[in-house]
């Protein structure tokens, strides 16, 4: 049997998933019982965890569950996006070909016939598409949408730092769309909480990052029957299993790890051991005894009182372990043998094959080696001293079902990749096309002159972040702000009025313009008071750049105190742009560096949309620009669902007409809510959706079989035979 | 080969709240754990029509654990409840009832389920912050000078569970002995953290209540004949104890990977015997009088101990390998080569002792904390319900010491706690509304709801047609006796409250529990103004029913935000 037009049947079937999912979108998203085949019960929310458990029997329905966990996989975000984003370019794609029927209809072709004529349309639009996300897509996140980024770092210096207000935002974001209503603040907390503790030292976050993604298993414990608020992070590692022998020990602990048996055997693998007589037995086994006792009075000398092995000893080695106080852990799993050795950078101990020669022995310092019962469980709590910038902690999870606290611990890992992800720098490449190039000429030299000649941040010892973005590029605007910093010099001045002084210059002449930060900044409120000193008069030594700035300016500031809105030194308008030109003149590299983000609640999309409309109207070619508007329009999709429950003021069109108005006049814009989100993810998930809508439309027919499906044959292995 | 199969897709429902069906069986659910709350509970009995014994109890884990639930719902509300009971044993039914209560009462509200779940946390938060505040007027401070309270609370404890069929001696006697079980694991000397012993409670069905008894030591269970031939047991002053975890049985321990090519004539048997009685030589020459073996002893090593007077007792399993032990202080041994001296441990005294049909051997340690509850019951049901309740009551004991404090019970907190609620969001709504988008007549709704769902959970402790009624002052729960008259004077109807703190002959106001509740401000009602009244309290774990009240809150929460189910059906 076959169907035809998958785009349609995608469609209907995106439409369903679209009305399950859209419920559980944002911070006014409702949860999601799952129940197994098993009898368990699953809790949640996640996008990825849903589509799984509907099981879905569609072959295309299939198909965009597949693209969905493979950009999961990747990104850790954004599975509920996804289909809504899908849904609404489907529906998009559909009135304008709907459209083009209408007036086709009148030549009166063959409905066979029509369908391969469609078929063909659609790989067109599907081509267009790719063209889009590869080129057009690069360009329009590089050129207009890079200046409202934010960074997450608290300087824009080459060190970068967390800030930790940023990261909280960040994160309460997140947990809002992954965990229910009453959790999200608390375990946004605990996570930051978490991360910060596990951090040794500033630089070394990204080491962090990838240690707690890759083992996030063995760093946290689930406790059922408690209530949530009684989760908690513990100093230490703690291991899933009891102690077989436990010897209490104080002082310097010493800890080795052993992969196989210590107590040697009769016949090792492949080998034969022939007895000849009773006696042989006796004496073999009787060297079997004083071998072992040898072995572990050797590790009782180095001052071992741990032994963790990740296989099960006998009981003469727990026997005679116990004998010497040293204490014996079982049956480790291989992850958390090699999370301890990363931790502690301690490998194996390899047992010596001949007698009494073992002076190398690889030890490691434990602080301490406990017991710990949670909920009449028994657990090893080891307070392992790092060698690496992760300082080993763990989080106990708590909650009143199993399905709780899985669900809190799959938001929690998510939370950890998608963090990796924003830390990682995104390339973007796009082609510069000729009829565009009056357009982008202007920024792109302007750039790379800016590139050589960077802009000593003057203004950076004396009033802090906020301004290093309003160091000025034209001579009006600094003049502006020199005044007014001498006015205010020796007072204390509100930040409220320092922002709306801060002088606005026309975009045109600074594409890296500093409105963003301040609209976000005033929209971040609480205010603390900052007392900067910094006596020094402060120089502007400009280059060649503009000869006009280079009479020098001189504000000398005594006490100068500022009120600093709290959570805004973070807020930089991401200015470093290591833009190339490549040889090819047309041919553009540049990055997105890590760490953008934008206040949540469609923003993103918002001024995407906003951004796309405008190219489309440059645009000449046809299929371009229809295209264009197809994925703009789509983007508001999402927005529109976020606001679905809000009223007034806070309605849907309320805020985009608000946010466009504030575009067109280059005016800041205005969040309603808090909290931040990845650029890098949003990015990451409109490219994935667009490559599913591709694939979905280069579909022309589903062949359905029903036959069990045959072995796959590996063909190299036919060779052999 | 793996065979493969088409998985099939799932069901998917949404709103499952509003279904007549998950309603309605929540509401049986609801009825069956309310009508088996408290000392005056109903009875159920669980029976599987394809097999396996009958279940008489009214406690919450007995039923659950007996009771299958298929809907996903009602699987969330009882595995929560499970899950708590095995935290703490003790709460369950309360937990449960306010969760039904409290899902029911949110649903006739008709709010939104973001505000629900905002306004239950902020409740959720009072109630908890005022529980664990020292003003909290519903919490008593336990004295561990005088055992009044802890035997309040264990007592409590026992009454609650009506399917011990205990009568009052009965209750007494066991009530002590818990007390005096829980007192003998506590260790004489500490040095820093305090490291609780173990009760092991020992079954002797189809005795009396009376006979139960607590011993300290442990009590091994052995055959008639072993002990004939154990006996006559030399006396001494101490008893020297060798515990074997190894297997004395003469296999052959694990040879490795590779292959063993034994040659013919040589005989592994014998070699493998040769060296059990060499251990055997060994022991004796070391003065061991009593060798104990987790696994299985070898017939001639046994015959061996014996001829020499060395009592030999096998399989003792791995349950009580650690409180031997720690009762004769030896380190289990797993060689059967030289045994370290340092391994051996010692009992002061070794009896044999016969209760009913039962022998059992004595093993009577210097110091330790670990004792016997030899618990007596006349049938296999009411025994099993009297273990459970043991159970919940030691455990409590171990949680009150951690949390020095009681609850007041016989539904008094509940009452107090409602009152409380009531009066803190009408006078001070501005301390929840302040940071989200609520109203005010929201607030007042959800904490209409929220308030009746715990005096429901008081209400349901009055099974015969009672009048449940609360006093204006101190906010505790009184309940009358059936057919009273409509217009009475309650002073003489009523003698004490729920948890007998107040006497109705003070000059109290009361009004009915279910009709409207003016918010009044609780008082605090201490035990030593009421004078004498301190001997006979109903007391509730305070670590278990805060627990509880979280739990329920949560699971309720959790339950009200249910958008859809999706059930997989393969």
């Amino acid at each position: 049997m076959a169907a035809l037009g998958s785009a349609k049947a995608a469609l209907q079937v995106t439409e369903v998933l679209e009305t399950i999912l859209s419920r559980c979108l944002g911070p006014e998203g409702r949860q999601v019982l799952c129940t197994k085949p098993t009898g368990e019960v699953l809790i949640s929310r996640s996008g990825g965890c849903l589509l799984e458990a509907l099981h879905l029997e569609h072959p295309i329905a299939r198909m965009v569950v597949a693209c969905v966990s493979s950009h999961l996989r990747r990104t850790g975000d954004g599975a509920k996006t996804f289909i809504i984003l899908l849904c609404h370019l489907l529906r998009g794609l559909h009135t304008v070909i709907d459209k083009e029927q209408d007036s086709l209809i009148s030549k009166n072709i063959q409905t066979h016939r029509r369908h391969w004529k469609n078929c063909c349309q659609w790989k067109f639009i599907s081509q267009a598409l790719l063209t889009f996300q590869t080129q057009i897509l690069d360009y329009i996140m590089d050129h207009y949408l890079s200046k409202h980024f934010l960074t997450i770092f608290s300087s824009s210096t080459e060190e970068r730092t967390l800030c930790r207000s940023s990261l909280e935002l960040l994160l309460e974001a997140y947990f809002c769309g992954r965990v229910g209503r009453n959790n999200h603040y608390f375990i946004s907390q605990l996570m930051c909480n978490y991360f910060f503790k596990c951090m040794a030292c500033e630089s070394g976050f990204e080491e962090v990052f990838d240690l707690v993604d890759d083992y996030f298993v063995e760093l946290n414990v689930g406790v059922t029957g408690l209530p949530v608020s009684d989760s908690r992070i513990i100093a230490g590692l703690v291991l899933h299993r009891d102690f077989s022998v436990y010897c209490p020990a104080d002082g310097d602990i010493r800890i080795v790890i052993v992969t196989e048996t210590i107590q040697p055997l009769f016949s090792a693998s492949a080998s034969e051991f022939i007895l000849n007589s009773e006696a042989q037995f006796q004496t073999s086994q009787f060297w079997i005894m004083e071998k072992t006792k040898a072995i572990v009075k050797h590790l009782q000398s180095q001052n071992v009182k741990l032994l963790l092995s990740s296989v099960k000893q006998p009981d003469l080695v727990t026997y005679y372990a116990g004998l010497n106080g040293i204490s014996v852990v079982e049956c480790l799993s291989p992850e958390e043998v090699s999370l301890i050795q990363r931790v502690m950078g301690l490998s194996p101990f390899i047992l010596p094959q001949a007698s009494s020669q073992y002076e190398i022995c690889n030890t490691a310092s434990v602080k301490f080696c406990k017991p710990l019962t949670l909920r009449s469980k028994r657990y090893v709590h080891l307070g392992l001293i790092s060698t690496c910038s992760f300082v080993p902690h763990c989080i106990v999870l708590c909650g009143p079902v199993q399905g709780l606290v899985e669900q809190h611990e799959g938001a929690l890992h998510g939370a950890f990749k998608m963090l990796r992800q924003l830390f990682k720098d995104l390339d973007l490449s796009y082609m510069i096309q000729t009829s565009d190039q009056n357009h982008t000429s202007s920024p792109l030299t302007y750039k790379d002159s800016r590139e050589s000649n960077p802009l000593p941040e003057i203004v950076n010892g004396l009033i802090q972040r906020p301004y290093q973005g309003t160091v000025v590029k034209n001579k009006g605007n600094l003049a502006k702000t020199q005044t007014y910093l001498k006015v205010y010099s020796n007072l204390v001045v509100p930040s409220v009025e320092l922002e709306t002084c801060i002088p606005c210059s026309t975009p045109k002449v600074t594409p890296t313009d500093t409105y963003q930060t301040n609209e976000t900044l005033r929209c971040l409120a609480p205010t603390k008071t900052r007392t900067i000193d910094d006596n020094e008069p402060f120089i502007e030594s400009n280059s060649a750049n503009s000869t006009a700035e280079n009479t020098g300016i001189e504000i000398s500031s005594e006490n100068l105190q500022v009120t600093k809105i709290a959570g805004k030194g973070n807020m930089l308008p991401v200015r470093e742009k290591s833009l190339e030109m490549c040889t090819s003149q047309s041919y553009c590299c540049s990055t997105l560096p890590a760490g953008c983000v934008l206040p949540v609640g469609g923003n993103f999309e918002i001024l995407l949309h906003y951004y796309l409309l405008n190219y489309t109207r440059k645009c000449q070619q046809s299929e371009e620009s229809v295209v264009s508007m197809i994925i703009a329009n789509a983007l508001l999709g999402i927005p529109q669902v976020l606001y679905k429950s809000k009223k007034g003021k806070y309605s849907f069109p309320q805020i985009y007409i608000r946010t466009l108005h504030a575009l067109q006049t280059s005016q800041p814009i205005v969040s309603s809510q808090k909290g931040l989100e990845s650029v890098a993810g949003k990015y990451q998930l409109l490219t994935s959706v667009l490559q599913c809508l591709t694939k979905i439309l280069t579909i022309d027919l589903v062949i359905n079989i029903r036959r069990q499906p045959r072995e796959m044959y590996d063909q190299d292995s036919d060779e052999e035979v | 080969m793996s065979r493969l199969e088409a998985k099939k897709p799932s069901l998917c429902k949404s709103e499952p709240l509003t279904s007549e069906k998950v309603r309605a069986t929540l509401c049986v659910l609801k009825g069956i754990l309310t009508s088996s709350y408290g000392p005056s509970g109903r009875l159920k009995q669980v029976h599987n029509g394809l097999g396996g014994c009958v279940c008489t109890t009214s406690q919450s884990s007995a039923l659950l654990s007996n009771l299958p639930v298929t809907h996903p719902i009602l699987k969330i509300l009882t595995t929560s409840t499970k899950n708590h009971v095995s935290c703490f044993s003790d709460c369950g039914l309360f937990t449960a009832i306010l969760c039904c209560n409290l899902i029911e009462n949110v649903q006739r509200t008709g709010l939104t389920p973001t505000t629900v779940i905002k306004l239950n946390q902020h409740l959720l938060r009072l109630c908890t912050n005022y529980l664990k505040s020292e003003s909290c007027g519903c919490r008593i401070p336990v004295d561990f000078s005088s055992p009044q309270t802890l035997l309040c609370l264990v007592r409590s404890i026992v009454t609650s569970k009506p399917a011990c069929m205990l009568t009052r001696e009965e209750t007494d006697h066991i009530s002590a002995l818990v007390l005096k079980a829980f007192l003998l694991t506590i260790p004489e000397n500490t040095k820093d953290r305090l490291i609780l012993g173990k009760s092991i409670i020992v079954p002797l069905k189809g005795h009396r209540v009376l006979d139960s008894t607590v011993f300290p030591g442990i009590l091994i269970e052995v055959s008639e004949v072993q002990l004939m031939k154990i006996l006559p047991i030399k006396k001494s002053n101490a008893f020297k104890v060798a515990l074997f975890c190894a297997s004395l049985s003469g296999d052959l321990s694990d040879t490795g990977e590779g292959t063993m090519v034994v040659s013919s004539g040589v005989s592994l048997e014998n070699a493998v015997l040769e060296q059990l009685l060499n251990l055997g030589r060994q022991l004796v020459s070391d003065h061991v009088d009593l060798v104990m073996c987790q696994k299985v002893l070898h017939p001639s090593l046994k015959q061996f101990l014996s001829m020499h007077q060395v009592i030999a007792i096998d399989r003792v399993g791995v349950a009580l390998m650690e409180p031997l032990s720690k009762v004769t202080g030896t380190q289990p041994i797993g060689s059967l080569g030289s045994i370290s001296p340092s391994s051996y441990g010692s009992v002061k005294d070794l009896c044999p002792a016969k209760f009913g049909f039962k022998h059992f051997l004595h093993l009577i340690p210097n110091e330790a904390t670990i004792c016997s509850l030899l618990l007596c019951n006349r049938n296999d049901t009411a025994w099993d319900e009297l273990k459970l309740t043991c159970q919940t009551a030691l455990h409590v004991l171990q949680l009150t010491i951690k949390e020095p404090c009681v609850l007041l019970g016989g539904g008094c907190t509940e009452t107090h706690l409602a009152a409380y609620i009531r009066h803190k969001t009408c006078n001070e709504p501005e301390s929840i509304l302040r940071d989200d988008g609520c109203t005010q007549t929201e607030l007042q709704l959800l904490t209409e709801a929220f308030c009746r769902a715990l005096e429901s959970v008081a209400g349901s402790l009055e099974h015969d047609g009672g009048e449940v009624l609360t006093d204006m002052k101190y906010g505790h729960c009184w309940s009358s006796q059936a057919e009273s008259p409509s217009v009475v004077n309650w002073p003489d109807w009523l003698s004490r409250c729920g948890c007998g703190l107040c006497n109705s002959q003070e000059e109290l106001h009361w009004s009915f529990l279910k009709a409207t509740q003016h918010p009044i401000a609780p008082q605090t009602c201490l035990p030593h103004e009421a004078t004498g009244s301190s001997n006979n309290l109903t007391l509730d774990c305070f670590t278990a029913k805060l627990s509880g009240l979280q739990v329920a809150v949560e699971t309720a929460n959790l339950i009200l935000d249910l958008s859809y189910v999706i059930e997989d059906k393969n």
